[in-house]
């Protein structure tokens, strides 16, 4: 009999549902400004999937850092790792498909998955200049099963159309990444709201749970786009006691998953 | 390139004399680590201009350089402070037209920084298809078919930089630059295969016989490097691990002093354009009491 935990917040449920997609067999890279996925790999790691390797920042292969402590790119998170992996052979193992899932988040994220980090308006002269594509102009077309998570579920964020596709998603819908000779693609899309996936057909975004507290009518009210929505609307699988634990005590004492919340505009 | 088993140790001063106003510059730096930012500080103080800045994750030291009016053109896959968030000089302007941003994906870029090594017109990737950064760059990238299988892959203009710059643990006069560890991050691999002119900033320097020891940590040869600059930390506020860890508190006063104009300019004002040496900026950001609590990041 597994305990549920009574308590949890809307960071600890996103961290816990990320880290139930992750498998033993896979191995995982982790990006830049990214605590909520390393959090995730880290729980999935302690839990169901111990087998699972993490390849720290890219680079500390099955690292074993101490608790989280910011700058999910800093050799502070590569300890007790077994190899320093040189990039050029991480891109390597990223075209043949040894490493397979990725973990992305954007400025705008349309209902096929396609995502923009790269400007707002036009690129010549954008209205806003984000960062930049980085990794996620890699990995979308790297056949790549691909987790998108936002802390800033907003019609600001769930665009119709993204001004710049940054990073491939199903592209135009349908079978257009397939016909592209694209293979897998996003999953699963996790936010602050809810969760969703993506309807196989059409590949449009698909509303699958609703977190404590939050109805339907305000998931689609926050998404600028026509959601799918079955029937039968379950709220999100709670944390387990376990979970809320290991992420509270031991893998992110000093709750660096939060300071994901902090901007609101999701473009740092 | 220098081939020749010279003493090339120069001053900070002399080293930014080989940079030229309109080069290309393949600076170092991978968010908070290993930039040559005492370099970036001088670059910025003789008054350079209308560089072409290539940074693989552009930084503070590039945002200093956007903010002192250096830059024309940026080629990277992103930019910004890391967990400290925007990088403010570079998105005003890029937003006003004042620089402008050629952005590609990592091994994109990867790809036209090895054709460069390798002395290719192109190298091929599969990054980057179904994504509009095909649309951008018609000079540079062009999707053609395999001729063998005729599967559709991205060519990748080769990319020569003019000049690389990095700061690494240390080297000896000659320029044999080693790392601890090796080269890990792209920039420090390729940047110097790539580039026509090499400057290595270091925290110190060496006898050739300490190198001659511990040629396992030499990452670039001798007949690859033009300069060789002694500047113990120099890659502050960035961090030189084992060395020491990035500078916190100063990364966040530029995260908010760059909010606007004004502060960016006070900012720079206070530690790049002020002190007159590096050992007067060392000691502006604390001096050996605050140096010595970054050596202690374990």
């Amino acid at each position: 009999m597994v305990a549920i935990a009574r308590e949890y917040t809307i960071d600890e449920l996103m961290v816990v549902t990320l880290a139930r997609q992750f498998r033993s067999e896979d191995i995982v890279l982790n990006g830049t400004v990214s605590f909520i996925p390393v959090a995730a790999i880290l729980l999935a790691r302690a839990t169901h999937a111990p087998g699972l390797t993490w390849v720290a920042g890219a680079v500390g292969v099955d690292a074993q850092p101490e608790p989280l402590i910011g700058n999910t790119l800093d050799p502070t998170m590569w300890k007790r790792c077994v190899m320093y992996l040189p990039q050029e052979h991480m891109w390597s193992y990223v075209h043949r498909g040894v490493l397979e899932t990725f973990c992305i988040r954007g400025a705008q994220i349309d209902q096929y998955g396609n995502i923009n980090n790269t400007v707002i308006g036009d690129y010549a002269r954008p209205k806003v200049r984000l960062p930049g594509s980085a990794g996620m102009g890699d990995m979308g077309s790297l056949d790549k099963r691909i987790f998108i998570w936002t802390t800033t579920h907003t019609p600001r964020t769930f665009v119709e159309r993204v001004d710049f596709r940054s990073c491939a998603g199903y592209l135009d819908g349908g079978d257009s990444r397939e016909r592209l000779g694209l293979k897998n693609g996003p999953q699963l899309v996790i936010t602050n709201l809810c969760v969703m996936d993506f309807e196989p057909q059409s590949k449009r975004m698909r509303l699958k749970s609703v977190h404590p507290g939050v109805t339907v009518e305000e998931v689609q009210a926050q998404t600028g786009f026509p959601l799918i929505i079955p029937k039968e609307i379950p709220r999100t699988e709670p944390p387990t006691v376990e979970e809320i634990c290991l992420l509270r005590e031991v893998i992110d004492p000093h709750g660096m998953r939060r300071r994901e919340f902090r901007s609101a505009s999701g473009r740092e | 390139m220098t081939a020749k088993k010279a003493n090339k140790i120069m001053s900070l001063a002399e080293a930014a004399s080989l940079v030229r106003d309109g080069d290309i510059v393949a600076l170092q730096g991978m968010g908070t680590q290993m930039s040559p930012l005492a370099f970036v500080r001088e670059l910025i103080r003789v008054g350079k201009r209308d560089l072409t800045v290539v940074m693989i994750v552009g930084g503070i030291g590039l945002d200093w350089l956007i903010a002192a009016g250096c830059v024309r053109r940026v080629i990277a896959i992103i930019v910004n402070l890391d967990e400290f968030g925007m990088a403010h000089a570079f998105r005003r302007a890029v937003e006003t037209g004042e620089v402008v941003m050629e952005e590609y994906s990592e091994h994109q870029l990867l790809s036209r920084l090895l054709a460069g090594a390798y002395g290719l017109p192109f190298l091929v990737t599969r990054s980057g298809l179904g994504t509009d950064l095909l649309a951008i760059h018609h000079e540079t990238l062009r999707v053609i078919a395999c001729p063998f299988t005729g599967r559709e892959v991205i060519a990748c203009r080769a990319l020569e930089p003019d000049v690389a710059i990095l700061h690494a643990h240390r080297a000896d006069a000659y320029g044999n630059v080693q790392f601890f560890p090796k080269p890990i991050w792209l920039d420090v691999d390729v940047f110097p295969r790539a580039a026509r002119r090499v400057i290595v900033t270091v925290e110190e320097i060496v006898e050739n016989e300490e190198i001659r020891r511990t040629p396992i940590h030499t990452g670039i040869p001798y007949f690859q490097v033009d300069a060789v600059v002694e500047v113990p930390y120099g890659a502050h506020p960035c961090s030189l691990y084992p060395f020491y860890s990035f500078d916190r508190r100063l990364f966040q006063e530029y995260a908010s002093a760059s909010r606007t104009v004004e502060g960016t300019r006070a900012f720079l004002e206070k530690y790049v354009y002020g002190p007159a040496t590096h050992e007067e900026y060392l000691q502006r950001v604390g001096g050996a009491e605050a140096l010595l609590r970054l050596r202690q990041w374990a």
